[in-house]
């Protein structure tokens, strides 16, 4: 049987098995019911003729012993003496009114009426009855005045028949039982290549790409398996090139972001050196330099982001667990960015162990969107609740579209294509995939007119206080002097 | 004086504008553009300062890391292709004090630059201090252990001067990275890390287990003189 996984009886199964059994005992019934009826006829009419043949003997016998010129009475006793000797039958005499019979429960009045009327007529006839419970052929016939019933028991036969009846059912059912035993174990049989391939089908959707159906044989199950193995083997095929594409594709990606680091690198110096001078530009000059500055800024954040979008594809992604504190490092990026004066920021500090480097990039990605799309008026929270801890960041600008929403963290994606902001279009994709690696998830809500709300929720373990430790806790610190030019 | 800088970058272009940002900004900039000629450059020059990138041809960044540490303990900023790799650490391990990752701006360059120089310099005359078995001379840049002297870069000695003005007291990583590297925000915690490591393989009767500079989890570290 199949090993792939347990088989359930299906619909299927049991309608076959109930089929063979249907058949089974609908021709079962027909034959016994016909043999039956065929046995019991012949049985019936045998009697019958024996019944006869004895009679007839008995009333010639009778007609000798009747005749006068014993007296009537005499000789009946006679007669009844006589045919007691011979088994099988009773018989009862009646004459001129008096009735006469070789056994107490038999009388000549319990011959059924029908027959006495034909025995008056002086016909020889016969009728089946039921004197107290007991079945007899009643065979009747006249010898002058005298009317002659024979009781012929009929008990036996009854009984026999009433055997073979028992006999005939009782095969019948066992007819059925082994009918439908076998029906089981042929629809099983038939069944189990089906159940087995829908079993591999399974297991091939959970992706368990190498499952393969057993080699079956020249039948059409055998046909089906090949074709199946076929099939699997073609859609293997088809999703390790697939993957191996994507994973081309990626390669590919992080590639082209390593190589363009280094004359980003470049250039941002060089941008840097740049912007020292444009006071000193010519006018014409100017406006262009300040452009390829500009540009240059942003062309370095496309490829960080691409770097980095590589290398959370590639799996690369060290997670640094440490100890953070929700509120003080969302104050620290929003300064660090020098966003302050056009976020409002507030809510509870709230611990959790998390990575502090990712932490800060969503939450920056998180604003930097919200202040870009939003404009002014960008709300920030953080605490916790009963889900985990939560930093909402939430703008009052246009709001999207449930359309733009469904796309809103695909990579590149720009909800207004006309729009051709400073972010690398990448920013809610990473931030996507940080706040994943971290265990949490990016919730969002928004509407056209209304706003947008991003929520990053992240799993919060069982709270413990910081240890009580005598030495300060740092906060930010106030030192403006060594801004460092971030994003 | 202006303070002469090795500048080891095999890129030409981030070569040039780089010493030209250090230049600017008022050092003194040799330049070398692989692994070899910056350690013969090393040699033959006196410098306050190594700025080194990673990937180098001949010889790479890591390998001239190496090489410097075991001449000197001049400060030594790597230029770092990403900051979420072993890169950092690995060099961090092999006695860099900082790191800039590229795309770098030239700001951020030079402020690291100072900030990995005035650990080494600028130090206000101070008396020397005796914690446990240690002895901290912060005039001489000296320490002693049972009188026998240790050798230290300029960022393993102020991490280790820092803890010991104020003993059993707990640091933060983020005290620590602001008091000693000059990192306003968001430093990188894993620079502490590694250097109280360095320090302990240095100090410690058993670096495995450290009896002098404790790890208090959750929150940092601290000085323990009876250790």
């Amino acid at each position: 049987m199949s090993a792939l996984s347990p088989i359930r009886p299906g619909r299927l199964r049991r309608r076959l098995t109930i089929a063979f059994m249907l058949v089974a005992a609908l021709s079962g019934a027909a034959l016994a019911a016909g043999s039956y009826l065929v046995a019991r006829e012949s049985r019936l009419d045998d009697s019958v003729e024996r019944a006869l043949d004895q009679s007839r003997f008995n009333l010639e016998f009778a007609s000798a012993v009747l005749a006068p010129p014993q007296s009537r009475t005499e000789a009946v006793r006679q007669l009844l003496d006589a045919l007691e000797r011979r088994s099988g039958f009773a018989t009862a005499v009646s004459v001129e009114g008096q009735d006469f019979s070789s056994s107490i429960s038999i009388r000549a009045a319990q011959a059924p009426p029908d027959l006495v009327a034909q025995v008056r007529r002086g016909q020889l006839a016969y009728q089946r009855t039921e004197v107290a419970g007991v079945p007899y052929l009643v065979v009747g016939g006249r010898v002058s005045e005298a009317e002659l019933y024979f009781f012929f028991t009929e008990a036996q036969l009854f009984d026999e028949l009433g055997q073979l009846r028992t006999i005939l059912l009782v095969g019948l059912a066992l007819l059925v039982l082994v009918a439908g035993g076998v029906g089981a174990l042929v629809a099983r049989r038939t069944l189990a290549p089906v159940a087995e391939a829908s079993a591999a089908a399974r297991s091939l959707a959970e992706g368990l790409l190498a499952t393969r159906l057993p080699p079956g044989g020249r039948d059409e199950f055998g046909a089906w398996a090949a074709s199946f193995n076929e099939m699997a083997d073609a859609l293997e095929g088809k999703i390790a090139a697939l993957s191996e594409a994507q994973a081309r594709e990626r390669r590919f990606t992080s590639d082209v972001a390593h190589e363009l680091r280094t004359p980003v690198t470049a250039l941002v110096g060089e941008a840097s050196l740049l912007s020292e001078h444009l006071d000193r530009m010519p006018p014409e000059a100017r406006r262009p330099a300040e452009l390829v500055v500009a540009d240059i800024a942003r062309l370095r954040r496309l490829v960080e982001d691409l770097m980095e979008i590589s290398r959370l594809d590639a799996g690369q992604g060290a997670v640094r667990l440490e100890p953070v504190d929700l509120a003080t490092l969302v104050g620290t990026t929003i300064r660090a960015r020098g966003w302050s004066d056009r976020v409002r920021v507030e809510g509870a500090g709230t611990v959790l162990e998390s990575d502090r480097r990712r932490l800060e990039q969503i939450v920056a990605n998180l604003v930097g969107n919200a202040l870009e799309h939003g404009g002014r008026d960008v709300a920030l929270r953080t605490g916790a609740d009963g889900v985990g801890a939560f930093v909402e960041v939430e703008d009052h600008g246009g709001g999207m579209t449930p359309e733009h929403l469904q796309r809103i963290f695909d990579r590149f994606y720009k909800a207004d294509p006309s729009r051709t902001g400073s972010g690398s279009g990448l920013g809610l994709a990473i931030a996507l995939e940080n706040a994943r690696l971290l265990g949490g998830e990016i919730e969002v809500w928004s509407e056209p007119g209304r706003g947008s709300r991003f929520t990053l929720r992240l799993p919060l373990p069982v709270a413990k206080p910081l240890q009580s430790g005598d030495g300060p806790v740092a906060g930010a610190a106030q030192d403006e002097a060594h801004n460092r030019a971030g994003g | 004086m202006d303070e002469r800088v090795l500048l080891v970058e095999d890129d030409s272009s981030i070569r040039e504008v780089a010493a030209l940002g250090l230049t600017q900004a008022g050092f003194a900039v040799t330049t070398a553009s692989d692994g070899r000629q910056a350690l013969l450059e090393f040699r033959q020059g006196s410098f306050d300062l190594v700025v080194l990138d990673v990937m180098l041809p001949e010889l790479d960044g890591f390998e001239v890391c190496r090489e410097i540490r075991r001449e000197s303990r001049v400060p030594i900023v790597m230029l770092s292709a990403r900051s979420d790799t072993v890169d950092v650490v690995v060099g961090l391990e092999l006695g860099a004090d900082d790191y800039v990752t590229k795309p770098f701006e030239l700001p951020e360059l030079v402020a690291r630059a100072r900030a990995v120089m005035r650990r080494a310099g600028e130090d206000p005359p101070e008396q020397a201090l005796a914690v446990g078995a240690l002895e901290i001379d912060p005039a001489g840049f000296e320490v002693r252990r049972d009188g026998e002297r240790i050798e230290l870069t300029a960022t393993e000695f102020r991490l280790l001067l820092e803890l010991a003005r104020r003993p059993r007291q707990v640091f933060t990583r983020e005290l620590l990275l602001e008091r000693v590297w000059s990192y306003d925000y968001l430093g990188d915690s894993r620079l502490v890390d590694v250097a109280i490591q360095r320090l302990r393989a240095k100090v410690e009767a058993d670096p495995k287990h450290p009896t002098l500079l404790q790890t208090v989890r959750g929150v940092g570290y601290r000085l323990d003189p009876s250790g």
